[in-house]
């Protein structure tokens, strides 16, 4: 291979590893990591596959980098990073948050009615997993299966008056 | 090299250095704005902090995510405008708070492992 397979073989790499991140960082990683082997090869002045294969040694393995990425948060879902909602995750677990407001939504609708899905929601839109378009979803669900009672009996009575 | 030695997680050093390298990113950007390749070299020189270039750009994103550190494009003499890193006053706290926190540790580590033999045995023997 000559230095420009070695590199396209390395992002190649990158790109196989890094499918967990969001879309937008997964791009960002990729520039930043190429800019990194171009400034370096600029400075080595030169780019046969010695001083590739160096510069890319040091820069460590891709699937390196991208564990790296998940580090350092308080409290690591499996190993992807989600943090202050920037980093969306590419992992469908729940953390305590969402299955609170699950059961609330679901069981407590019943057992407390009005506050526990309204104590639900509260949870639903406080979660860090979620995106935003889930919190929508679930609201509108709510929302509707509130005012179903009232749409039913609006209609019964509607069909009772004219029958 | 050591970084080409995987599945190192339980080498104290690799700990060390995932423990103190944000704030040692932040220590090179807090007096001279620098672009992330200046950062990295910075690093490399001091020696011991960086076995994996690479990792650095994960870490540089986790500090723009938690403003402890601002960015700004230039244009550059050759090739395309680079991302440049400054320190944040919060960042500039969470260093000093970091600064405080790793000489008494640094400390307490040093007087462990050299003060024991000088200060002699509790047990007298």
């Amino acid at each position: 291979m000559d230095g420009d397979e070695l590199v396209r073989d390395y992002m190649g790499r990158l790109e196989a590893a890094s499918w967990p991140l969001p879309p937008g960082r997964r791009t960002e990683l990729a520039g930043e990591v190429r800019e990194h082997i171009e400034t370096a090869l600029a400075e080595a002045g030169r780019r046969d596959p010695v001083a590739v294969h160096n510069v890319l040694e040091r820069l460590g393995r891709p699937e390196e980098i991208v564990a790296t990425e998940a580090e350092g948060d308080p409290a690591p879902p499996s190993w992807v990073a989600a943090r202050s909602g920037e980093l969306t995750v590419a992992t469908r677990s729940w953390g305590a948050v969402e299955i609170a407001a699950i059961l609330l939504l679901t069981v407590g609708a019943i057992a407390l009615p009005l506050f526990g899905p309204a104590i639900g929601l509260v949870l639903v839109w406080l979660s860090t997993r979620w995106t935003t378009r889930d919190k929508l979803v679930a609201t509108l669900i709510v929302v509707v299966i509130f005012l179903l009672p009232i749409i039913l009996l609006y209609g019964l009575g509607a069909q009772v008056t004219s029958g | 090299m050591s970084g080409m030695v995987h599945g190192d997680t339980r080498n104290p050093l690799t700990e060390l250095r995932r423990g103190v390298l944000e704030h040692c990113v932040l220590a090179v950007v807090r007096d001279r704005e620098s672009y992330a390749f200046d950062i990295v070299r910075a690093l490399a020189s001091a020696g011991e902090l960086v076995t994996s270039e690479g990792t650095i750009y994960p870490l540089l994103s986790r500090l723009r995510r938690d403003h402890l550190v601002t960015t700004t494009w230039r244009e550059s003499d050759a090739g395309p405008p680079r991302r440049y890193y400054l320190i944040t006053d919060e960042g500039r706290r969470a260093l000093d708070a970091f600064a405080g926190d790793w000489t008494r540790f640094r400390d307490a580590v040093d007087a462990l492992l050299g003060g024991g033999a000088r200060r002699g045995d509790p047990d007298g023997r």
